[in-house]
């Protein structure tokens, strides 16, 4: 067991166990509780509304389980001012929610007032490293809490990349004093797709920054990996969650379904697969 | 610019354009080269708001059934999106189709109800309007009283029968044929607690109801009737018609 996974966290956010990302296929079978969910992630676009059904739901789900946001759109990586009218819906929402943390990615999906909804990859160069850490000191100044950043998918890089994607997630994480939301799945299929060490990433990426786990499935295309996170979580995906679970210890985990949503029994099996992988190695550590 | 600018205006013009005219300086290695690269974003951005609006559109997919998804690419490759949440991408596609397709107005008509609905089903809550309210109103006070009406209700002008395209979407039953009107009609579609419902308007009621959303007093509204079915009649048809709207949640408060 390596020294890193006894390393104590800088923050106090607490270990929620496994979860499962809040889908409307499951809404029904997710109120019965069952008890191997212990939380859940909602994407935070789908509650930005002025009323109707989905406030609805999202408050019976508030009553019943520890709720995490997640969202796809802050482009913090992006060019374009950050735009506050979305910063105070969102923080409205986290007002209303109290959730236990607040999530986006580190990318950019947007620029000039146009917006791909696409986590869209930077160049890991200086420049973008100051521009994000400054946007994301701005974001947690006005959201009166730190975020979580995760890693994306990538099919792309840019000449112009001085570092590494873990070196520069790590800093965005030291210098903007943010956590980081480890997408196994995401690294596996960036490695892949770049020919880079998957492990080599797990080691870059500072112990006490790590707060949240996803786990997800992929798509093998003609020659690039593509991250649909909708399929089951791969072997090689199951692989580097045992290491990363080595790395970082106890870490909140969830599986992460966004489409071909199977019976919510299925997922929860995928969920205790990992609870049965991750145990032992964190029983062996205590 | 900033270099930073600088790739993402690359990136962006890259996957905007169908094809890749300029481009931006992207990797190419032994896994895949440049073009493949790039192309998983053109794709994936395509996909991504063709799937949200039809999310949204039952009706229109119904009607036009194997056209749907060229409409909605012919309105992907020239409305990029400008909201930060995808579910708003729709909002400018009626008006497109009127414009695109003057010779079949029906689906831009179809669109306008199929987004009516979709925007009403999370617009603001508010509290609706019960029959004890009205009851205890004093006589005199009816006069000078003004309805509100719901935020949420939008009243829809209609030379076809696109209520019967969604009603055949929403039911999974059989496309009906495309019927002109020989006047248009109007349909109401408005959120009753979490749930949306459209029904067609008669013609007096649909004066009545715009009043009210104008914001004309009860004694207008009862002029309107007048004018149409003479005062006796009138009134009675005003008391059927707050009945309804009382029962179908249509009223906010009284102003």
């Amino acid at each position: 067991m390596s020294h890193a996974m006894t390393a104590a966290r800088s923050d106090s956010l607490p270990y929620l166990g496994y979860g499962l990302g809040l889908r409307i296929d499951h809404y029904e079978a997710l109120l019965a509780r069952p008890a191997q969910v212990q939380w859940l992630e909602v994407v935070s676009e789908n509650y930005m509304v002025d009323g109707g059904l989905p406030l609805v739901w999202l408050d019976r789900f508030r009553e019943r389980y520890p709720l995490v946001m997640h969202g796809v759109s802050m482009s913090i990586g992006s060019t374009d001012p950050l735009d506050e009218g979305y910063l105070a819906r969102l923080a409205a929402l986290a007002q209303r929610v109290e959730p236990m943390w607040v999530s986006d990615h580190l990318c950019w999906t947007g620029v000039q007032g146009v917006n791909l909804h696409d986590l869209m990859p930077l160049p890991y160069t200086e420049e973008a490293l100051r521009h994000v850490v400054s946007r994301v000191q701005r974001v947690q100044d006005r959201l009166k809490r730190r975020i979580l950043l995760e890693n994306v998918s990538s099919y792309v890089s840019f000449a112009q990349s001085q570092l590494t994607e873990w070196e520069f997630l790590a800093e965005v994480a030291e210098r903007a004093d943010c956590l980081i939301l480890l997408d196994i799945n995401n690294v596996h299929v960036s490695a892949m797709n770049h020919g880079f060490s998957s492990l080599d990433y797990l080691r870059g990426i500072p112990v006490s920054r790590v707060q949240q786990f996803h786990l997800a499935g992929y798509e093998q295309g003609e020659r690039l990996i593509i991250d649909t996170h909708d399929a089951a979580v791969s072997n090689a995906v199951w692989e580097l969650y045992v290491e990363a679970v080595r790395r970082f210890g106890r870490v909140s985990t969830m599986i992460e379904r966004d489409d071909h949503f199977p019976p919510l029994p299925e997922l929860i099996a995928e969920l205790e697969h990992a609870r049965a992988l991750a145990e032992p190695l964190l029983q062996d550590a205590a | 610019m900033s270099s930073l600018q600088a790739i993402q205006l690359q990136m962006l013009e890259a996957v905007l354009a169908a094809k890749t005219s300029a481009m931006p300086p992207v990797r190419s290695d032994a896994i895949a080269d440049a073009h493949s690269r790039l192309s998983v974003y053109q794709h994936g951005y395509r996909i991504r708001l063709r799937d949200a609006l039809k999310n949204e559109l039952a009706g229109l997919q119904r009607m036009a059934g194997r056209s749907f998804d060229a409409l909605l690419d012919a309105y992907v490759e020239t409305h990029p999106s400008g909201h930060y949440n995808i579910r708003w991408y729709g909002a400018g596609l009626a008006n497109f189709l009127e414009g695109a397709h003057p010779d079949r107005p029906h689906l831009s008509e179809m669109a306008r109800l199929d987004w009516a609905i979709s925007t009403a089903f999370d617009a603001a809550d508010e509290p609706s309007l019960g029959m004890t309210q009205l009851a205890g109103i004093p006589p005199d006070a009816w006069a000078n009283l003004r309805l509100q009406p719901q935020a949420n209700l939008q009243i829809l002008i209609c030379a076809h029968n696109v209520d019967a395209f969604r009603r055949a979407a929403d039911r999974d039953a059989a496309r009906p044929h495309v019927r002109r009107y020989a006047r248009p009609r109007r349909i109401l579609v408005w959120r009753q607690a979490m749930s949306v419902h459209y029904r067609r308007l008669d013609e007096d009621e649909w004066q009545v109801l715009a009043a009210t959303q104008r914001g004309d007093t009860f004694a207008a509204l009862c002029a309107i009737l007048a004018e149409r079915h003479g005062e006796t009649a009138a009134m009675g048809r005003m008391v059927a018609l707050l009945q309804t709207w009382v029962a179908a949640g249509l009223l906010r408060s009284l102003g």
